[in-house]
């Protein structure tokens, strides 16, 4: 057995490290992956006003961002019992779903595009053969003129030469996992290049209502305040031809590359190659009218589709016990000499991550969560965005669980939510135009009730998101979060049962152990983001709301 | 606050216009005794001969400033804040005396038709309207006397001059007998005069109102015109009563007197003994009385070494003085009786106490540094430097105009007259004793233009100045970096080869110069430097973060990020963005720091956590914590970024109870010279611009106390918010969702924290221009200012949190 050693992951948000365990021919046996940065944002909002949790929660983290903001101060609003307008309710949704799309664009082409493009072998490719390319996959491609490519094909060449690559020097190219063409790599490179400036574009939408990104502010207990920029036409126009813009790329661009990475990495696909457990978490949301929701809720186990259970809050428990925490205080019990994880024992601690479990279990939770089980369990809205790509690469739902399913069922997400997000635009145009512009549901804080707990579960890009929130004397006195990473890279307990990237990672094959590039993949595969995965429990060691907390 | 000045010459314009510029809204109000509007006493002396009006000589004073002519004060009484002339009361909240001083006559001439002291228009006029063919007796040989006597020589009434001289000496006690025998020489050159030395007024017969014969120990004079220009003493009676004086009114260091809202300036004024003499030194009083009085930071007053002059039409006379001067000296004396030249260097041990210069050439710049770096004289390189150089003669002794000098700035800027004049060169308008000369010179330089040279204006000179400044060191930048290997035909194909619109471009360009408030004319050399900025090598370190900058930055707009580390960047080490990970990222890392030593720009973005040993953050395959990470990269780094507010004090991370003990990156690394970009996150122009304007200028940007580059960190968010409007007008928004919220009125109210923010938010906004918090009805947070997590990410006012602790 080898031990392989990566540190820092790098493109994704915050400090990961992987550790992983090969035999003689490279084919991963055992997998560490570990939260490297407490910062203790909970104990930070204790003894603060509910009302500013969601400032100082949205800071949690700067991808992800708006998600954390809206869990604060969700979570407050249902301690206190308050509902929010109608209106304030779409404009927050409105945000989320530009995040969405925005997070995940770029998530694939910035943070993960390079684990399977050669951008050195992009330079052997021929502009008019790429251009026939992109044909393959789309009937009308995205900037597909092949004088576009011969503008792309000089410009990495001139890089290249310079002999500078800046963000692309060291990058393992020439490795044998890397399948695809001359042509295939610069036709996704040039979109890559593309998305640098859709992923500016598109946050203007939520910076339309949110007033900035990263880190908006215009989310209050009650409501929202953006309410000049909801009665400004203009503003609105803005946002649906932003969103235009958006749908254009993704169907021209996004979707057809992630046609392209499924044929060409079929055979892994088809050989599960990134499947976890199986177990799948998704609290569904996102209503357009009284009876559709844009994702389901539900619990998948072990790939059974048929049998999907509902979500049952009641069934969450947070764990640390290979986690640096005990009895709800940091226990950090460092690192070996050489800088290695402590793993040797079956209790050693090596994660600032603590271990969240769905009725005991590990889960995956995610875009890939919200296709299986919102398609599963028949979302009328869903069915044809799934059908379609599934029989366009010949490919069945269970191949959705892999590494490039993965992605496969996070682009096939984007392009639904860019489908719909008019729909919600469209309900708020209603509202206002029938003069119902609150956007604030008054209350007095004075008189709200002076100890109250609260919690709000929220489908974020990258998965389930809860925060929970105990107030005494109108000041925080206990704060909770577990984000979607936090279930994804969970360490593992005392059974020694793998979270969901550990699992993925088991039985990959390395070809090169010096050039980890498979196990990159699978862990970008989940977008990963850290900052937001490290969570302290409950400081104090109580039950939180009604969630057991085993300490 | 009421600002009452007492006086009616420059110190007391000077002290008027100094407030009124510094704080528009005091009110101030000028007492003089005299019967005009305060005018330039150095002038005194055009008055007599007539070549002035006292119109062209009055000051320029502040319309706002109120003004009391006529008020003779005769009395204060401090307790009450009052000030009492013959007719009138004034109130006052603060007093400011400069009433400068009185020559000393031996007996009131104030009655007398043909006598005078030489000290008000009034006087002047006595001595302009003295009957024909008199015979003028002056006494007093200082500088005053002489000066006078210069006047004196051009008027048609004057017959004849008798100089009483009561010692040995003209002008001044200490100038060696030569050259008080050059002086002596070179006034009897004019006929008309005799010097009478040692010798003084014995007695004098008079006849209604008039003196009819003047009798001295050596002379009897029938029908003389009686003049004294002798000693000066303060002006300070009236104030004897309330305040402590001596000589003068006794102030400290700051000019107070001993009653704390009473402030005394000028030659009235007596500061630790001394006793101010010269226009340099009443104002350097002046603007310390009211930095004090203002409360802004302020300098105790010390005295500087002094320069005047005496220009007469035979003789120059240039005398440099230490505050040290005083006997006994040495001195050395380099003389020349053809050139009628005498220097004369007075010495203490190796340093220069003093300077006097008759028709002397040496370079007063040159001799004012001697004496104030109390270096060693070089009595050879004086020897060797005697002569007229070929700046010829010196013609302003306080700004070292040279004959040559004026020539110079006359033909290069094709100056026509002494009022464009102004606008090169403060000469003949510091103490003004030189103004005909530079006058004149200024119509004899005239045949020296160049009539077919277009004439630029100043403004125009100073950015053609500025921008070679700036372009020299684009070009210095450029030899820096020769491992660049990068060509003007490269850069040409570089730029070609990128399918981004020149417009867009240039747009950015235009952005960043108008942000960083350089003239347009700069937009030129702005994209020439950023077509070399590409081999900066940049480390971008992301720390105890939530990543925001590196979201904020890649979301850049003119230029987007592709533009960036393509062209203009050259983005080594990004966490976030790097295609290596691992060993590979870690040995890039090593390849930078060893490769760029000294040139790579390091941006830390986070805090660094210091609890538990750095341990709450551990980096790379060793894992090395965040601190060592920081301080390896930060040792061979050209300059350190600090950005986002994490990087700048801790931020959020650092909130209370800073569970991980996280401080910024300054006080991590223990360095004063981090340039701070605080934000949460930071608006991604000010990270742009920064880096721009190092690469370009080579310098770090002008900063605040706090380190944060002015250019984006002056400006208060409420002066400069699209809703002040609404606060001037008492609209607010009251609670979310309101009438006021629906029509963006302003949210202070609401706890905006825009009076207490400093940054470009409200001009630059984010995400091109998009939106800012305010724009979405929320209100500002704080978020470029320390500790903003502990006083102001809330939605409360400032005052009502407090009350509520």
């Amino acid at each position: 057995m080898k031990k392989i050693v990566i540190d820092p992951i790098t493109r994704i948000e915050g400090h990961l490290r992987a550790e992983v365990e090969v035999d003689e021919y490279g084919v991963v046996q055992e997998a560490y992956v570990s939260g490297q940065l407490f910062r203790g944002i909970e104990t930070i909002l204790q003894n603060r006003d509910p009302r500013d949790a969601g400032l100082l929660a949205g800071r949690i983290c700067g991808v992800c961002t708006n998600s954390h903001f809206r869990g604060a101060v969700s979570s407050v609003e249902d301690a206190y019992g308050l509902s929010i307008p109608k209106s304030a309710e779409i404009i927050r949704d409105l945000m989320s779903m530009a995040l969405f799309i925005q997070d995940h664009v770029v998530h694939f082409y910035h943070l993960h595009l390079l684990d399977f493009v050669d951008v050195v072998y992009a330079l052997g490719a021929d502009p008019k053969a790429t251009s026939k390319e992109a044909h393959k996959y789309v009937k009308h491609p995205f900037r597909n003129s092949h004088e576009h490519y011969e503008a792309v094909l000089e410009k990495l060449n001139n890089f290249v030469k310079s002999g500078r690559l800046g963000p692309f020097s060291n990058g393992y190219w020439g490795h044998s996992a890397y399948k695809l063409t001359s042509e295939q790599n610069l036709l996704l490179l040039s979109h890559y290049l593309e998305a640098l400036k859709f992923q500016t574009n598109i946050s203007k939408a939520i910076a339309i209502f949110g007033g900035k990104t990263p880190h908006p502010q215009s989310i209050v207990v009650g409501g929202v305040t953006s309410v000049a920029d909801m009665l400004n036409p203009q503003r609105l126009n803005d946002f649906i031809f932003i969103i235009k813009e958006a749908k254009d790329f993704i169907d021209r661009a996004y979707l057809p590359d992630m046609r392209l990475l499924v044929k060409a990495y079929k055979d892994e696909i088809k050989a599960g190659v990134g499947r976890a457990n199986g177990n799948f978490l998704c609290v569904g949301g996102y209503p357009f009218d009284e009876t559709t929701n844009l994702f389901e809720s539900g619990v998948v186990y072990g790939h059974d589709f048929k049998n999907i259970e509902e979500f049952d809050e009641y069934k969450i428990s947070e764990e640390v016990e290979r986690a640096w925490y005990e009895k709800g205080a940091v226990c950090y019990t460092d690192l070996n000499d050489d800088g290695t994880l402590k793993t040797a024992k079956s209790d050693d601690k090596y994660s600032w991550i603590k271990a969240p479990r769905y009725d005991g279990k590990t889960m995956e939770c995610g875009p890939l969560a919200r296709v299986l089980v919102s398609y599963s369990k028949g979302n009328r809205l869903i069915k044809s965005f799934v059908n379609e790509f599934l029989e366009a690469c010949e490919i069945e739902l269970l191949d959705l669980s892999s590494t490039v399913g993965r992605n496969a069922a996070r682009a096939i997400e984007t392009s639904y939510i860019c489908e719909y997000v008019f729909k919600l635009v469209s309900n708020l145009i209603q509202n206002v135009k029938y003069y119902d512009t609150q956007t604030w549901g008054a209350y007095k804080f004075a008189e709200l009730k002076a100890n109250a707990k609260g919690r709000a579960f929220l489908e974020v890009p990258r998965g389930v998101l809860s925060h929970f929130v105990e107030v005494e004397g109108q000041k925080i006195s206990n704060y909770s979060v577990i984000a979607p990473t936090t279930w994804n890279a969970t360490p593992k307990n005392y059974d020694g049962v793998r979270g969901a990237y550990e699992e993925a990672l088991v039985g990959v094959k390395l070809a090169d152990a010096k050039q980890p590039l498979e196990v990159l993949r699978v862990l970008h595969s989940f977008d990963p983001c850290i900052a937001c995965a490290v969570h302290i429990v409950d400081t104090k060691g109580r039950e939180l709301s009604s969630y057991k907390i085993k300490i | 606050m009421r600002i009452v000045v007492v006086g009616g010459g420059i110190a007391a314009a000077y002290l008027a216009n100094r407030l009124k510029s510094e704080d528009p809204s005091l009110e101030v109000l000028i007492l003089s005794e005299e019967p005009y509007a305060p005018y330039d006493r150095i002038h005194l002396c055009s008055l007599v001969n007539k070549s002035e009006s006292l119109e062209s000589i009055s000051m320029p004073l502040d319309p706002t400033v109120r003004l009391e002519l006529n008020q003779k004060i005769t009395q204060i009484d401090p307790k009450r804040r009052e000030v009492y002339s013959k007719n009138g009361l004034f109130r006052y909240d603060k007093l400011i005396i400069a009433t400068g001083s009185l020559p000393v006559a031996p007996f009131d001439v104030s009655e007398i038709e043909n006598a005078a002291i030489f000290r008000s228009a009034k006087d002047c006029y006595k001595i302009a309207n003295a009957p024909l063919k008199s015979e003028f007796v002056m006494v007093g040989s200082g500088p005053i006397g002489l000066e006078l006597l210069e006047t004196l020589g051009n008027m048609p009434q004057v017959e004849k001059i008798t100089l009483l001289v009561r010692g040995k000496h003209l002008y001044d006690k200490h100038l060696s007998i030569d050259a008080i025998a050059l002086i002596g020489s070179k006034l009897r050159e004019d006929g008309r005069l005799r010097i009478s030395f040692e010798d003084e007024i014995v007695s004098y017969e008079q006849e209604s109102g008039r003196i009819t014969k003047l009798v001295t120990q050596k002379l009897e004079i029938e029908k003389p015109f009686l003049l004294f220009g002798i000693g000066i003493a303060p002006n300070i009676d009236p104030f004897r009563e309330s305040l402590a004086c001596e000589k003068g009114i006794v102030t400290n260091l700051f000019m107070q007197t001993s009653d704390e809202n009473i402030y005394a300036v000028g030659e009235c004024a007596e500061v630790e003994g001394f006793i101010a003499g010269h226009v340099k030194e009443c104002t350097d009083e002046a603007n310390i009385a009211v930095a004090h009085i203002l409360g802004r930071d302020v300098k105790e007053f010390s005295r500087q070494i002094t320069t005047d002059m005496l220009k007469t039409e035979r003789f120059d006379l240039v005398d440099v003085r230490s505050p040290d001067f005083a006997a006994p000296y040495e001195k050395v004396l380099i003389t020349s009786h053809a050139d009628s030249r005498i220097d004369e260097y007075f010495t203490q041990g190796e340093r220069l106490i003093r300077f006097v210069g008759i028709n002397s050439n040496v370079d007063i710049g040159y001799v004012e540094t001697v004496m104030r770096e109390g270096s060693a004289l070089d009595v050879n390189y004086l020897y060797q430097n005697r002569l007229v150089g070929e700046r010829g003669r010196l013609i302003c002794s306080c700004e070292h105009l040279y004959q040559k000098d004026l020539e110079d700035l006359v033909a290069e800027n094709s100056i026509a007259d002494f009022a464009e004049f102004g606008e090169y060169s403060h000469a003949g308008r510091v103490c003004g004793r030189c103004k005909k000369m530079v006058q004149d010179g200024i119509i004899a330089a005239q045949s020296l233009i160049d009539p077919t040279k277009p004439k630029l204006s100043k403004e125009e000179k100073a950015h053609q100045k500025e921008i070679e400044a700036i372009e020299a060191k684009v070009a210095k930048f450029n030899a820096l970096h020769p491992q660049n290997g990068i060509t003007s035909e490269n850069f040409e194909s570089a730029l070609e080869s990128l399918d981004i619109a020149k417009k867009e471009l240039n747009s950015w360009v235009s952005m960043v110069t108008a942000s960083m408030q350089l003239h347009p004319s700069f937009e030129d050399v702005v994209s020439k430097s950023l077509r070399v900025l590409n081999r900066v090598p940049i480390i971008w370190l992301e720390l105890s973060d939530c990543s925001g900058n590196s979201e904020a930055f890649i979301k850049s707009t003119n230029p987007g990020l592709e533009e960036l580390i393509f062209d203009y960047i050259s983005l080594d080490y990004h966490e976030l963005l790097m295609s290596s990970a691992g060993d590979a990222s870690e040995s890039a890392l090593e390849a930078v720091m060893r490769e760029q030593k000294g040139r790579f720009v390091l941006i830390v973005e986070g805090a660094v956590p210091l609890g538990m040993d750095g341990k709450y953050l551990r980096i790379g395959p060793k894992g090395e914590t965040g601190l060592a990470l920081l301080q390896k990269c930060a040792k061979d780094a050209a300059l350190v970024i600090a950005l986002g507010s994490c990087a700048y004090d801790g931020g959020v991370v650092a909130a209370a109870p800073n569970p991980t003990g996280a401080v910024g990156v300054a006080e991590a690394l223990g360095r004063q010279d981090i340039i701070n970009l605080p934000g949460c996150p930071t608006n991604p122009i000010n990270i742009v611009g920064t880096l721009l304007s190092y690469l370009m200028f080579e310098e770090l940007p002008k900063c605040d106390k706090f380190n944060r580059p002015l250019w984006a960190y002056e400006g208060r968010i409420h002066d400069n918010c699209e809703r002040r409007g609404h606060y001037e007008l008492g609209e607010f928004v009251k609670e979310w969702g309101d009438e006021g919220a629906a029509k963006g009125w302003c949210l202070f109210e609401m706890g905006c924290k825009g009076p207490y923010s400093n940054a470009n938010c409200p001009t630059m906004k984010f995400n091109a221009g998009t939106s800012w918090p305010i724009q979405a009805g929320h209100g500002c947070m704080g978020c470029v200012e320390a500790g903003f997590f502990d006083k102001y990410a809330n939605e409360r006012k400032v005052e009502d949190e407090k009350d509520s602790d």
